[in-house]
């Protein structure tokens, strides 16, 4: 590689890593306890218990929304969903309109069984770090800033891997000069934490940029594939009064036999039309539980209107997304993940010491520059 | 990789525990998703396996120093 090219890629891998660094930071260490959240809630008192029960016939989807809008008179049922890694609790989410803006939406866990309200979910504390991870508490722009500063940490990582050959061309792998000065001592851990964690950084990270654009996504499939599954209805006005949900349910899992319903949409909420329910149905395996399948039912009447697949950027947005939290695979994968994001934050900060000496470095004499910047070993 | 078989070799040296490892954590990321409870153990093989590298790395430069130590105190 010629020197002009190595300056070039240096170039590229020193701005996209400092201009990311903070951020990257900030998600690196809210990301370390999210992927225990479940754990920290429970801890906390924050995570709903279901109750002991000697039989196990579930209570009717209806009997949950009745208890739902008890708990919360005066509003309206969004979202009804069921968690299948927690088959003894029913979430509902209930806002002040079904179009309600989400930061209203109040979200309670009942028990599937008796329905008795079991208490608020996403809540305390670790609703602060989910909201810094997210949008940094700014909204869609700070979902796709953050999205932005994803891709600036995917470009360095390729470029790291570009620079990995000049730096590295002569040590045999893994080597740490511990006899070297502390800068190539952190110049060698730094490109060592980066190439052994390049595939995981860039899925974790490209996964994340993919989830930032999950609201434009919903707003495209709105606009075309469910624009066109309700246009037989067009004009019909919202349901004047809903159908029972315990029909919706079992007419939806008519329609797609061997599944079962992951969550309801209310009709006028994101996730469906106006007039509409949408019963989101999901099957029994680790892959084809994330990859849901929505089922379209007349509001007033429950009678099916249109089921079909979701489009292939959606179910990208679906697959990415335990791919991203790492929270398929058990407790060990969780560890690993977290030992990753940890070894991810060393290699930011090691980066950043190795720019900053170097500026020290360069100050007193500006010439030469390229042989401080590549201490190429011999 | 147009150039001597010494620099091939050389890239070889370079890249293929790297390639190696990418592969390995890819296969196991999806093989959670895929695999059900098999996948899950091949996930915590070879997605950890980069964390292990580590860990050996740090475990073998603790274990290196006392010996240069030794050898010093030795006056070798």
């Amino acid at each position: 590689m010629k020197a002009r090219t190595v300056r070039l890629w240096s170039v590229v891998h020193t701005w996209t890593s400092l201009i990311s660094t903070i951020f990257l930071l900030l998600l690196c260490l809210t990301g370390l306890p999210l992927i225990f959240h479940h754990e920290i809630d429970e801890l906390l008192g924050y995570a709903p218990q279901p109750e002991a029960h000697a039989s196990a016939a579930r209570a009717t989807t209806q009997a949950v929304a009745d208890a739902a809008l008890a708990a919360d008179p005066g509003r309206v049922l969004q979202y009804i969903s069921w968690d299948k890694d927690e088959p003894g609790i029913v979430t509902a989410f209930t806002n002040s309109a079904v179009d309600g803006l989400p930061d209203n939406t109040t979200v309670r866990a009942f028990d599937a069984v008796s329905t008795k309200l079991l208490g608020p979910v996403g809540v305390g504390p670790m609703l602060i770090v989910l909201k810094l991870h997210t949008d940094m508490f700014a909204g869609q722009p700070g979902k796709l800033f953050l999205g932005g500063m994803g891709l600036l940490f995917a470009i360095a990582i390729i470029s790291g891997v570009v620079l990995y050959w000049p730096f590295t061309r002569r040590l045999r792998f893994a080597t740490i000069r511990d006899r070297a000065s502390t800068r190539v001592r952190w110049l060698d851990w730094h490109n060592l934490i980066g190439v052994v964690t390049v595939a995981w950084a860039l899925v974790v990270g490209l996964t994340g940029v993919v989830n930032t654009w999950a609201e434009l996504m919903l707003n495209q499939w709105k606009a075309t594939e469910l624009a066109s599954m309700v246009a037989p209805y067009a004009g019909k006005p919202p349901p004047s009064h809903l159908a029972s949900l315990d029909d919706v349910v079992a007419r939806a899992r008519q329609t797609a036999p061997g599944m079962e319903v992951a969550f309801i949409a209310f009709p006028g909420t994101p996730f469906t039309s106006s007039h509409h329910f949408a019963a989101f149905m999901r099957g029994d395996t680790a892959l084809t539980a994330r990859l849901l399948k929505p089922v379209l039912l007349d509001g007033e009447t429950g009678q099916v209107a249109d089921s079909r697949a979701l489009p292939v950027y959606l179910q990208a947005l679906l697959i990415s997304q335990p791919l991203h939290f790492g929270d398929y695979g058990g407790m060990p994968l969780k560890v690993i993940w977290a030992a990753l994001d940890l070894l991810t934050i060393v290699m930011i900060g090691s980066g950043l010491y190795l720019w900053l000496t170097r500026r020290r470095k360069r100050a007193p004499a500006k010439s030469n520059a390229f042989a401080r910047r590549a201490p190429v070993p011999s | 990789m147009h150039g001597s078989p010494d620099r091939t070799r050389r890239w070889i040296r370079v890249f293929a525990a790297p390639v190696l490892l990418a592969a390995a954590t890819i296969t196991g990321l999806l093989a959670a998703l895929l695999w059900g409870t098999v996948g899950q153990y091949v996930a915590w093989v070879t997605v950890g396996a980069p964390v292990l590298v580590i860990a050996w790395v740090w475990v073998r430069r603790g274990s290196q120093k006392p010996r240069h130590f030794d050898r010093m105190l030795r006056g070798k």
